[in-house]
C-alpha cells in the first residue's frame, strides 16, 4: 500500500507541535489579551451612592456577582429562604438590563440564559412595552 | 496460527459513495437536532402522555447491539476459540460504536442539550438509573478502547483480562439499561424480568448483526471467509439466544396477564392495538419463531444465505422488541382509580397514540450515519478486518 | 437535610460514581461553613380536596394556578401543561349503581416521590417541608420523571410559553419538566397556594391547605376524622394530597 507523504516518521514531531500549539492557542491568547485590550468598563447604573444600600462594593460585584446569585438561588430553591437577592431586585435600581448585564456579558462573550424565564427588560424592550401600552389606551 | 489484519483499500467508487451517503445522513440528523433544540421538542411526535419515543427506543436498541458484538469478540478473548480471533477487533470496535450511538440518541433527545454535558456529572443522584448508567456507559467505552488497544498491540494477557472485564461490564451495562424501565412504577414497565430480557434480546440482536457485518464485509472486500464460522455462530450462539429471549418474553407476559393486579394492562399489551400486531408478528413470529426454526433445521441452518436471512429477521424482531419496551407502557394509562374510567378532558387520560415525526426519523438516520461513517472510515485507517478467516488457520 | 449536607452528599456521590469532575461541587461546600438556618424543617404541607364541595363547571383554581405560575397553554392537548386539572370518572361496572363524578387531579406531592428518585441531576427534589420542587436551572429535560410519575401529574415544556401573566414569577423555557409545587414561592412569603385562595374566594372552600405535622391544623383534623383517601396508596408513594368524597 502507498505510504502517506504528508505525515512521515521524520516530520511527526513537527505535526505534534503544530497540533498542541493550535490547542493551546486560545489559552495563550486569553492570557496575553490585557497587553492590547483595555479593561472592560464597568457601568453601574444609577451611578450614585445607592450601591451601599445594595449588596457589596463594585469591585466585589464585578468579579463575584455570579457567586452571590448562585448562593441566592440555592437559598430560595433549596431552603425556601425569601428576602435575599433576586434578579428582579437588581432591576429595582439598575433598570436597564442591556447596560447592567448585557454590555459586559456580550463583551466577554459569556452568554446568559436568564431572560427567557426571568422578567428583566432591556431599554429597548421597556420602550416597546410602554409604547404598546400607550397605544392600547 | 497468525491471523493477518489489513486496512481496506477504500478507493472504489462504491466506498466513496457509501462514505458520502453516511456523511449526508449525519448532517441531516445534526440539522434536525439543531432545529428541534431551538424550537422545542414539540416537533417530535412525543406528547405529555408519551414523553419518550423513537429516539429512546433506538438508543436501547443500539446499546443492546453492542452486547452481542462483545460476546463475539469474547469468544476469542474469554473462551479461547482461536478461530474467532479474526473478528475480535471488528467486534470490539463495533461494540464501542454502538454504545456511542446509544449515547448520541439519548443526548439528542434531551430538552436541554446544552446542559447534558455538565449537569449530570456535577450533580449525581445515586438513586437514579439515569445517573448510574452514564458511569456504566462511559466505563464501557473506556474499557472497549483499552481492549481494542490490547488487540491491536497483540498483548495476550491484557487481551484476556480486558475481554473478560468488558464482557462482565457489558452485562452490567445492559442490566442497567433494562432497569431504566424495569424499576419504574408503571404497569407495563415495572418488572424484575425486564433487565434479563433486555440482556437476552441484546445478545441475540448483537450476534445476528455480527453475522451480517462479517459476511457483508468479507463479500464486499472479497476476502476469504469459511462458512463453518458463520454456521457455528448461527447454530450454536444465535439460536440459543433466540430461545432464551423467547422464554423470558413468554414468562414476562404470562405473569403480567395472569395477575389480577396487571391483568388489564397485560391484555392491552397482548391484544390491544397496533403494538400487539408488532408483538405477535414482528417480534414473536419474525423475530423469534422463524429464525429459530431456520437455524435448528439442519438444511437451512447449515447454509450461509439462510443464516444471514435468519439474522436479518432477528435484528428486525429485536428492533420491534425495543419499541415495544418503550411505547406500550406509555400509551396505556395508569389506573388511578381502580374500577373507574377517566374521560378525556384537558389532557388525554385514556389510551393515546404515538406517531413518529419526520424530524425524529432524521435524527435516527443521523445517528446511524454517524456510527456507520466511523465504522467505514475506521476500516480504512485501522487494520480492523482480517485478510482471511479460516476454521483451521494455515500454519 | 440542609443544603450543606445535600451538597456534600451529591459531592460524595460524584466522587464515588465517576471519580471525575467532582471538584466544583466539593469546593462549593467548603467555601463557607456557616450554618444556613432553614425555616422549612418541621412542617409538612398537605392538602385536602373535598370533592363534595367542588362545584361543577367551576375553573377558579385552575385559572388562578395558570395566572400565578405562568403555566403554558397552547390550546393543544399534546403540549398543554396542567398543574391542576379536572377529570370525569365513569364507573366501569354500572350495575353497582355508581354515578359518574368529577375529580381534581394534581401533583400528589408524594412523601416518597418517584420523580425525585429518578431525576439524574437532582433537579426534582423534596424540600424539608415535604414539597416536591423542580430546579429549572438544572433540569436537562430527560423526562424520566414523567415516566416515573404514576399519577400523570408531571408535564414537559414542549414549546416556548407564549404568555407571561405573572411577571413576578419566572416562566419556564422549552425543554424542562415541571409540576405543581404548592406555590412554594407564596408559602415562603407567608401566603397560601393560589388555587386554595381562589377556591376560598369563590366560596366553595373545597381545597383545604395546611401543615400535616400540626395536629391543630384543619387538614390534620380532616385527615384524622377519617374518610380521607389518597390516590393509589398501594403504590407506596404516600401522597400528601387527600380526597374527601372520592
Amino acid at each position: 500500500m502507498k505510504r502517506s507523504t504528508v505525515l512521515t516518521e521524520k516530520n511527526r514531531g513537527t505535526w505534534a507541535t503544530v497540533f498542541v500549539g493550535l490547542i493551546l492557542l486560545p489559552v495563550v491568547l486569553s492570557i496575553l489579551k490585557p497587553l492590547w485590550a483595555a479593561e472592560p468598563e464597568v457601568f453601574l447604573e444609577p451611578a450614585d451612592e445607592r450601591w451601599e444600600a445594595c449588596l457589596k462594593d463594585p469591585e466585589y460585584m464585578r468579579y463575584r456577582h455570579m457567586d452571590l446569585l448562585k448562593e441566592a438561588r440555592a437559598d430560595v430553591l433549596r431552603d425556601g429562604l425569601k428576602g435575599g437577592i433576586t434578579l428582579a431586585g437588581c432591576g429595582d435600581c439598575h433598570q436597564n438590563r442591556d447596560l447592567f448585564c448585557d454590555r459586559c456579558h456580550v463583551k466577554a462573550s459569556v452568554s446568559l440564559d436568564c431572560w427567557g424565564c426571568h422578567y428583566y427588560l432591556t431599554a429597548g424592550e421597556l420602550e416597546e412595552l410602554e409604547q404598546h401600552e400607550g397605544g392600547g389606551q | 496460527m497468525d491471523v493477518q489484519f489489513a486496512k481496506i483499500e477504500g478507493r472504489s467508487v462504491s466506498y466513496w459513495v457509501t462514505v458520502g451517503l453516511l456523511a449526508a445522513a449525519t448532517l441531516a440528523g445534526f440539522i434536525a437536532t439543531l432545529i428541534m433544540n431551538n424550537h422545542g421538542l414539540y416537533l417530535s411526535g412525543m406528547t405529555n402522555r408519551v414523553p419518550w419515543g423513537l429516539q429512546i427506543s433506538m438508543a436501547i436498541f443500539y446499546i443492546g447491539l453492542s452486547a452481542g458484538s462483545l460476546v463475539v469478540s469474547g469468544l476469542y478473548g474469554v473462551f479461547g476459540k482461536m478461530e474467532y480471533k479474526p473478528f475480535a477487533r471488528i467486534a470490539a470496535y463495533l461494540a464501542m460504536l454502538f454504545l456511542i450511538a446509544g449515547l448520541l440518541s439519548i443526548f439528542t433527545d434531551q430538552g436541554r442539550i446544552d446542559r447534558v454535558f455538565t449537569k449530570p456529572f456535577t450533580f449525581v443522584n445515586p438513586t437514579s438509573m439515569f445517573s448510574i448508567n452514564p458511569a456504566l456507559y462511559s466505563g464501557h467505552i473506556m474499557i472497549c478502547v483499552l481492549y481494542l488497544w490490547a488487540l491491536f498491540k497483540e498483548k495476550g494477557t491484557l487481551t484476556k483480562i480486558t475481554s473478560l472485564v468488558v464482557v462482565l461490564w457489558a452485562i452490567g451495562t445492559h442490566t442497567g439499561t433494562g432497569a431504566i424501565f424495569g424499576f419504574v412504577p408503571r404497569e407495563l414497565y415495572n418488572s424484575a424480568l425486564l433487565p434479563p430480557s433486555f440482556v437476552a434480546a441484546a445478545l441475540s440482536s448483537g450476534a445476528a448483526l455480527m453475522i451480517l457485518v462479517i459476511v457483508g464485509l468479507s463479500r464486499a472486500t472479497q476476502r476469504h471467509l469459511d462458512d463453518e464460522l458463520i454456521i457455528w455462530m448461527g447454530r450454536r450462539l444465535l439460536s440459543i439466544f433466540i430461545v432464551v429471549t423467547f422464554y423470558v418474553l413468554l414468562i414476562e407476559n404470562a405473569h403480567r396477564a395472569y395477575l389480577a393486579y396487571s391483568h388489564e394492562a397485560g391484555l392491552f399489551f397482548l391484544f390491544g392495538g397496533t403494538h400487539s400486531f408488532m408483538f405477535w408478528v414482528g417480534l414473536i413470529f419474525i423475530g423469534c419463531v422463524v429464525p429459530a426454526v431456520l437455524l435448528f433445521i439442519k438444511k437451512t441452518g447449515t447454509s450461509v444465505p439462510w443464516t444471514v436471512f435468519a439474522s436479518v429477521l432477528v435484528v428486525v424482531g429485536v428492533l420491534f422488541e425495543r419499541f415495544l419496551i418503550v411505547i406500550p407502557g406509555l400509551i396505556h394509562p395508569p389506573e388511578l382509580f381502580p374500577g373507574w374510567e377517566i374521560a378525556d378532558a384537558v389532557i388525554w387520560e385514556g389510551v393515546v397514540n404515538y406517531a413518529i415525526s419526520p424530524l425524529e426519523i432524521l435524527q435516527t438516520m443521523g445517528v446511524i450515519g454517524a456510527i456507520g461513517f466511523a465504522f467505514v472510515v475506521g476500516l480504512k485507517v485501522m487494520p480492523l478486518a482480517p485478510t482471511e478467516a479460516r476454521v483451521l488457520p494455515a500454519k | 437535610m440542609d443544603r450543606r449536607d445535600f451538597l456534600k452528599r451529591s459531592g460524595a456521590a460524584v466522587a464515588g460514581a465517576s471519580g471525575v469532575l467532582s471538584l466544583p461541587v466539593l469546593s462549593s461546600c467548603t467555601a463557607e461553613e456557616t450554618e444556613v438556618a432553614s425555616n422549612l424543617r418541621g412542617t409538612k404541607w398537605g392538602m385536602v380536596i373535598d370533592l363534595n364541595r367542588c362545584r361543577e363547571d367551576c375553573t377558579e383554581c385552575m385559572d388562578a394556578c395558570r395566572q400565578e405560575n405562568n403555566v403554558a397553554y397552547h390550546g393543544d392537548r399534546r403540549w398543554d401543561v396542567h398543574w391542576i386539572r379536572k377529570a370525569t370518572l365513569h364507573p366501569k361496572d354500572e350495575s353497582a349503581g355508581l354515578e359518574e363524578k368529577e375529580v381534581l387531579l394534581m401533583c400528589n406531592q408524594c412523601d416518597n416521590p418517584p420523580c425525585a428518585q429518578v431525576c439524574p441531576v437532582q433537579a426534582t427534589y423534596k424540600r424539608l417541608d415535604g414539597i416536591v420542587v423542580v430546579d429549572h436551572h438544572r433540569c436537562i429535560g430527560c423526562r424520566y420523571c414523567m415516566i416515573a410519575c404514576p399519577y400523570n401529574a408531571r408535564f414537559f415544556n414542549w414549546k416556548e410559553n407564549p404568555d407571561w401573566p405573572n411577571k413576578g414569577y419566572p416562566r419556564r423555557s422549552h425543554g424542562v419538566a415541571e409540576s405543581c409545587h404548592f406555590c412554594s414561592h407564596l408559602l415562603d412569603g407567608g401566603g397560601r397556594p393560589a388555587c386554595v385562595e381562589a377556591c376560598e374566594r369563590s366560596g366553595a372552600r373545597a381545597l383545604v391547605f395546611g401543615d400535616l405535622n400540626d395536629p391543630e391544623s384543619e387538614v390534620s383534623q380532616l385527615v384524622a376524622a377519617g374518610g380521607a383517601k389518597r390516590i393509589r396508596e398501594d403504590f407506596g408513594t404516600r401522597p400528601k394530597v387527600y380526597y374527601l368524597g372520592l
